[in-house]
């Protein structure tokens, strides 16, 4: 694979446009070919350029960037950002209510889960056993961290984790845990036996049916109600549980959709081979489904990272609600603007790569397609 | 004589209430070539889609290799293991190299180590003449040099029947021959092999015994040289007249 996509360099608009002459030519045809055609993108390079500067006079030039005395007084009567809530406040926006003398655990912890994240992207964790070695570990780790009690590390419950820590912790496991019930859903959707894919069907429906709020609510408050008492577990899990259930019905249907576009005559040619139902789905079937289905997977994954947010309903403090209690105190109340700003910022980081990958795979994936 | 590979007795196969395949009775012998020609629709595909159970039948009797083929599922994988088959339209694995397409039968389904099961396909691929293009992917391959890795693929599991579905017929014109010397090769190899197809010339060269289909039916079978220069069916002249009239 690698070695054709080197030859896959034919059209570069970026390059060509990087001389300055073509540039130049470039900018005169696109831009500047009729006085009425100049004018238009003067002025729209004006407005442009005016908002441009606004904006940097608000975000930087003007902006109060640390509070010396750990007061908002400094950032009274400016006109520019207060970044200072941020410089006072990030803890509490990464960490959540994590007990402040522990909270370097907490770090860890989300750069194990993320470090985890990031290697499993690289192509050489492609296999069963090193993926479920590292996801194992990287789970195992976190967990130690987060909740202590081993090695001298004070106890630490669940439901005092928080900030950007529990946003990719309960990212990662919901994702991990929603994808093999996704591929079991999709698979026994298309069961010959009528039982099993009519009974998929109205699990998948009715799950896509109910908004997640609904199932997290149920999974955190409800089912105390109705489960014994050894099948609960933790709030967490049961929340982790519901949420990658919803993932799972939706990415269930993604996958089928990929499943469906595969041409018949590949598993007619698996099965000629003498490859078992199995060896079929997880040889055949389903790489190429999931490389069929690579635009749709990346977009619910995208929207799954945003959906975390949720979970604020039933009480835990992602990032979203611990950027709220950040600039809830009285002191830093009106700088509520910069601290969304940065929020968003987190977000972006994490959904703009995850995007870029999704990009990086297709180019990795187009080769060997008919 | 030996023993049969095939032996197909009073079959009969629907789709609904619509008859595909009438009284089929088909005795093939270890070894024998076969062609199976007739027009379009006549079931010749789905006759022999049923010897490696792509297609299920309804009535009668189907034996290969001394196994009667019927819901047992790991009946059907052995059997499938021991049958190859290459298909019009190639159906290699696009997401695999030329040569993980060939090993991962072998591997999976016979176990064979993989240095093993990679030495048995560069084998292959070099009788079928494209060792060069083994780690590309198929769709860096034309045509007929899909086709030759299809027939290749089939081999590495050391099949004892052969089964070839119009192989030549997607195909563009130039590239048709490249697969047929293959296929004359196997031939002569003697592969028991059953195939659809409309090469006549092939057929003539290499088949032991010509079947016309038409309408779900075996109509008439001989040796080429007679089914071609004296048929003796009305169907299978006018079938014959309008194949070899151009």
């Amino acid at each position: 694979m690698a070695t054709a996509s080197r030859t896959d360099k034919s059209f570069q608009p970026g390059k060509s446009a990087a001389h300055p002459m073509v540039l130049a030519a470039w900018l005169r045809r696109r831009y500047f070919r009729t006085p009425l055609n100049s004018a238009i993108s003067l002025l729209g390079m004006a407005f442009l350029l005016f908002l441009a500067y606004h904006a940097l006079q608000w975000a930087v030039v003007q902006a109060v960037w640390i509070s010396p005395d750990g007061t908002s007084a400094v950032c009274r009567g400016i006109s520019g950002a207060c970044w200072a809530v941020i410089q006072q406040r990030w803890r509490i926006i990464i960490f959540g209510l994590f007990p402040y003398d522990e909270q370097w655990r907490s770090m860890f912890a989300c750069l194990v889960m993320v470090a985890t994240i990031i290697l499993s992207c690289v192509p050489f964790f492609w296999k069963p056993l090193r993926l479920s070695l590292l996801w194992s570990g990287g789970f195992l780790l976190f967990y130690a961290l987060m909740r202590g009690g081993v090695f001298g590390m004070p106890l630490v419950q669940p439901a005092d984790w928080g900030g950007l820590t529990l946003t990719v912790f309960l990212y990662a496991a919901g994702v991990l845990i929603g994808m093999p019930m996704a591929i079991a859903m999709a698979l026994a959707r298309r069961s010959e036996m009528p039982l099993v894919s009519k009974m998929t069907g109205g699990l998948i429906d009715g799950v896509r049916s109910l908004p997640l709020i609904t199932i997290l609510f149920t999974a955190a408050l409800i089912f105390p109600f109705v489960l014994p008492g050894w099948l609960q577990g933790d709030k967490i899990w049961r929340v982790i549980i519901g949420f990658a259930l919803f993932f799972a019905a939706y990415q269930a249907e993604i996958i089928r959709s990929g499943l469906q576009s595969i041409p018949v005559g590949q598993e007619e040619a698996a099965k000629a081979l003498g490859l078992t139902y199995w060896q079929r789905t997880s040889r055949i079937m389903l790489p190429q489904a999931f490389r069929n289905a690579l635009p749709p997977t990346i977009n619910q994954l995208v929207i799954t990272f945003k959906e975390t947010s949720l979970i604020v309903i039933i009480g835990f403090f992602e990032i979203l609600a611990s950027g709220n209690a950040a600039y809830g105190t009285g002191e830093w109340s009106f700088a509520y603007f910069e601290v969304y700003i940065f929020v968003a910022l987190v977000y972006f980081a994490f959904v703009f790569s995850l995007s870029r990958y999704g990009a990086y795979l297709e180019r990795r994936m187009r080769f060997g397609q008919h | 004589m030996s023993e049969a590979a095939v032996r197909i007795s009073g079959m009969n196969k629907f789709y609904g209430r619509f008859q595909v395949l009438r009284d089929i009775n088909l005795e093939v012998a270890s070894g024998e070539r076969i062609v199976i020609c007739g027009p379009s629709g006549s079931g010749k595909s789905t006759l022999i889609r049923c010897i490696n159970r792509l297609e299920e039948h309804q009535q009668g009797r189907i034996d290969v290799l001394g196994t009667e083929l019927n819901d047992d599922i790991s009946n059907i994988d052995h059997i499938r293991r021991d049958v190859g088959m290459v298909f019009q339209h190639f159906n290699l694995f696009p997401h695999l190299t030329v040569l993980e397409n060939c090993t991962l039968a072998p591997t999976l389904a016979r176990k064979v180590p993989v240095d093993e099961a990679e030495a048995t396909a560069m084998t292959y691929l070099e009788r079928v003449r494209i060792p060069e293009q083994a780690l590309k992917f198929p769709g860096q391959l034309s045509g007929g040099q899909q086709q030759r890795v299809a027939i290749a693929r089939a081999l590495c599991m050391k099949p004892k029947i052969l089964l070839f579905d119009e192989p030549t017929s997607a195909l563009d014109p130039e590239m048709i021959k490249e697969v047929l010397d293959v296929m004359v090769e196997l031939a002569h190899d003697g592969m028991t092999m059953l195939c659809v197809t409309h090469e006549m010339g092939f057929a003539r060269q290499v088949a032991d015994r010509v079947i016309f289909m038409d309408k779900g039916e075996i109509v008439e079978e001989g040796r080429p040289g007679e089914l071609f220069d004296n048929p003796r069916n009305e169907r299978t002249r006018t079938f014959l007249s309008q194949v070899l009239s151009h």
